[in-house]
């Protein structure tokens, strides 16, 4: 994937390319809001990160102005500015999700994943399929290997929040606020454990190979290997 | 602004005063037109009537007739001033055996003068007031008048009267605003000397107030008040300075200490790795105590701008038990909800959820140690207050050590073997106050400890 980085500090820019690039991405750098925003209108990149607070031109404005020509790249916008009005601001000026710094990188690796792709292959289909796993939204019926498997609620939810990031790594944080919308961190491994009871349920039973993986240091991911 | 004159208060007084001092004026004038003069006018009304009288007696009885009238009329006692003159200007009878000094004629034909009598010895000026009548063959000319003396004294007394209460209002309005303003400027500059003494860094002093309840004590206890919330807003931010100095140097050290020694030793990619995953975890913490350290400082200071929404207390229980029941089920632990009816606050649904969370996480890590725990989250509605609990059956806290668990960083178990930044109930409890509410620990029975959160319901 090609992303353009909007952000003035040299340090954790090239922080930031090392680890893009050694997730396999290409990364252009722009060091201002003025040259990000030239950037970014003038070549086509898969994905923008920016900088809440940049010299020349601010990145919510930045962002504003990205949207106002009609483009829906994908954005996320990183910032030391976390409290959840913020985030709400964030994503009103257009972003589509928000980090706040520190943050892992794995974290953003994640959400810069999620974005790019919810962009790419918007499915309005009624049924989520990962291998044999099935997820009907309209009837709720979960199955795999063609056996009905019964799921709370809660479980459902979460199930269908992974089926939806297929091959993807979702952090905590993500399922926390995507599955729970909490905006906190829990000092417990709360999601650990529904981890592992929805996997008891998924993937146990059955013959077929594992398909709801923990992914160290980063979170989880539901795969498919052929 | 030593100097009363100065004072705005004091302008206005004196602007007051010669208001009241004008007005009184008016009123005074609008007396004597209304009674005295009206008073006057029917007196000189009479003598116009007289005038006629003697006109018709001098037609009828001519001069013989005329004098008759006089000499009758001024052989008694009476107000009333006759002096007859021939056609030569001499006196040929009257009441009045002066000649007439000071004369003035009006333009409407009235005469004022004076005159002298000799009253037992003592010669006396008396005033009088007339109209001449002069018969129609010009051999007589009489003056028709009355004494004014008392009139007259009437009406300088009531001059001099209204100067005095005039001046006097003005006096008294000036003099009393002066007294007023010197006491309203001492209280000023008591404010300003106190005000001095907190700018130069004594921080505890507060400004003098009385027992009225004034504009200026209002704004002195005002004041107060808020050099009272200054105050505490300083001794948190101290008290986080302080934490961060005691309680994140720990951690920074074992971070530093762990890479340094691994950079020290012979190159060895499984130890770098070890070093780092632990340097990793480590910050990882740090920056959730941190995140901690933040929101409780902005939730206390009361000045971020977190919404308060209505939320249902119901729904909000239900979602923390669908959180932590499998977790706490992973304990061995049986997590319940109490809760009926569906209670609507006005609260921040993530503050309080986060509230809650810390509380039933500490639950399960430190309440639960007898054989069958159980952890109940619950909440009730009691007329105008919310009660939410969470309570477990565990070792409960000794009482000596309730206040100390809401404060930041203190941490019970003093091995520390549980993970923890010991924030979890200070946040909760900052969660609770700003939310109006308190926290309060309670024993359970037969053990355990009952978190209660009291919440005023205000719509």
């Amino acid at each position: 994937m090609h992303i353009l980085l909007i952000e003035d500090d040299n340090e954790t820019a090239s922080y930031l390319i090392k680890g893009l690039k050694e997730s396999g991405h290409v990364v252009d750098r722009a060091s201002d809001g003025k040259e990000g925003l030239f950037m970014a209108l003038d070549s086509n990149f898969d994905a923008l990160i920016v900088d809440r607070m940049l010299p020349e031109l601010d990145g919510l404005s930045l962002i504003s102005r990205i949207r106002e020509k009609n483009s829906d790249i994908p954005i996320i916008i990183l910032s030391a500015l976390g409290e959840v009005d913020e985030r709400v601001k964030g994503l009103k000026h257009g972003a589509d999700d928000y980090l706040a710094k520190p943050f892992s990188f794995s974290e953003l690796l994640a959400r810069l994943d999620a974005v790019i792709r919810r962009n790419q292959h918007e499915s309005s289909n009624s049924l989520l399929e990962l291998g044999d796993l099935k997820l009907d939204l309209l009837s709720r019926r979960v199955e795999r290997e063609g056996k009905i498997i019964d799921l709370q609620p809660r479980e459902y939810k979460l199930l269908e929040f992974l089926l939806r990031r297929p091959n993807q790594v979702v952090t905590r944080t993500m399922l926390l606020e995507g599955v729970w919308e909490y905006h906190f961190d829990p000092q417990t491994n709360v999601i650990d454990v529904h981890i592992s009871r929805l996997r008891s349920k998924i993937d146990k039973p059955f013959k077929g190979k594992q398909m709801l993986f923990t992914e160290r240091g980063a979170g989880y991911a539901l795969r498919y290997d052929e | 602004m030593n100097n009363p004159f100065n004072l705005a208060s004091f302008r206005l007084i004196f602007i007051y005063t010669m208001l009241l001092g004008l007005s009184v004026g008016l009123v005074l004038m609008f007396l004597y037109f209304t009674t005295a003069r009206d008073l006057e006018l029917e007196a000189d009304q009479k003598i116009i009537e007289k005038v006629e009288d003697l006109n018709n007696i001098y037609l009828r009885y001519r001069e013989q007739g005329l004098l008759n009238y006089i000499r009758s009329e001024t052989s008694r006692a009476t107000l009333d001033i006759y002096r007859l003159y021939d056609s030569q200007n001499n006196y040929i009878a009257g009441n009045i055996k002066s000649e007439p000094n000071d004369i003035k004629i009006n333009e409407d034909g009235w005469i004022e003068f004076s005159y002298l009598v000799n009253e037992n010895g003592v010669e006396r000026i008396y005033y009088g007031r007339g109209r001449n009548f002069i018969t129609p063959r010009r051999n007589l000319r009489l003056i028709v008048g009355r004494v004014v003396n008392d009139e007259k004294i009437l009406k300088e007394r009531f001059l001099y009267g209204s100067l005095w209460s005039i001046l006097i209002i003005i006096f008294l309005g000036i003099f009393g605003g002066y007294i007023l303003s010197r006491n309203f400027l001492k209280r000023i500059s008591d404010i300003n000397k106190t005000s001095k003494k907190i700018m130069d860094g004594n921080l505890q002093e507060r400004l003098p107030t009385t027992k009225g309840k004034d504009e200026l004590n209002q704004l002195s206890s005002n004041l107060n008040e808020m050099l009272d919330r200054l105050d505490s807003l300083m001794t948190n931010m101290k008290e986080v300075t302080d934490n961060v100095a005691h309680d994140l140097r720990t951690p920074l050290n074992r971070i530093r200490t762990n890479l340094e020694v691994t950079l020290m030793s012979s190159p060895d990619i499984d130890q770098y790795r070890k070093s780092f995953e632990d340097a990793l975890e480590e910050t990882d913490n740090l920056i959730k105590t941190f995140n901690s350290i933040l929101s409780i400082s902005k939730v206390e200071s009361g000045t971020s701008d977190l919404d308060k929404k209505p939320l249902s207390l119901k729904e909000l229980i239900l979602n923390m038990h669908d959180l932590y029941e499998p977790i706490a089920e992973s304990h061995g632990i049986k997590l319940n909800y109490e809760i009926n009816e569906d209670i609507i606050i006005n609260g921040n649904y993530n503050l309080l959820s986060q509230a809650l969370a810390n509380l039933i996480e500490n639950a399960i890590n430190y309440g639960c140690s007898n054989n069958n725990p159980s952890i109940n989250v619950g909440a009730k509605k009691n007329e105008n207050l919310v009660s939410i609990w969470v309570s477990d059956n565990g070792i409960g806290i000794q009482e000596i050590d309730k206040d100390k668990v809401l404060e930041r960083f203190v941490r019970l178990d003093t091995s520390r073997s549980l993970k923890g930044s010991g924030l979890g109930l200070n946040l909760a409890s900052s969660a609770v106050k700003f939310h109006e509410g308190s926290l309060k620990l309670i024993d359970a029975k037969p053990s355990g400890l009952i978190v209660l959160i009291e919440i005023p319901l205000e719509f």
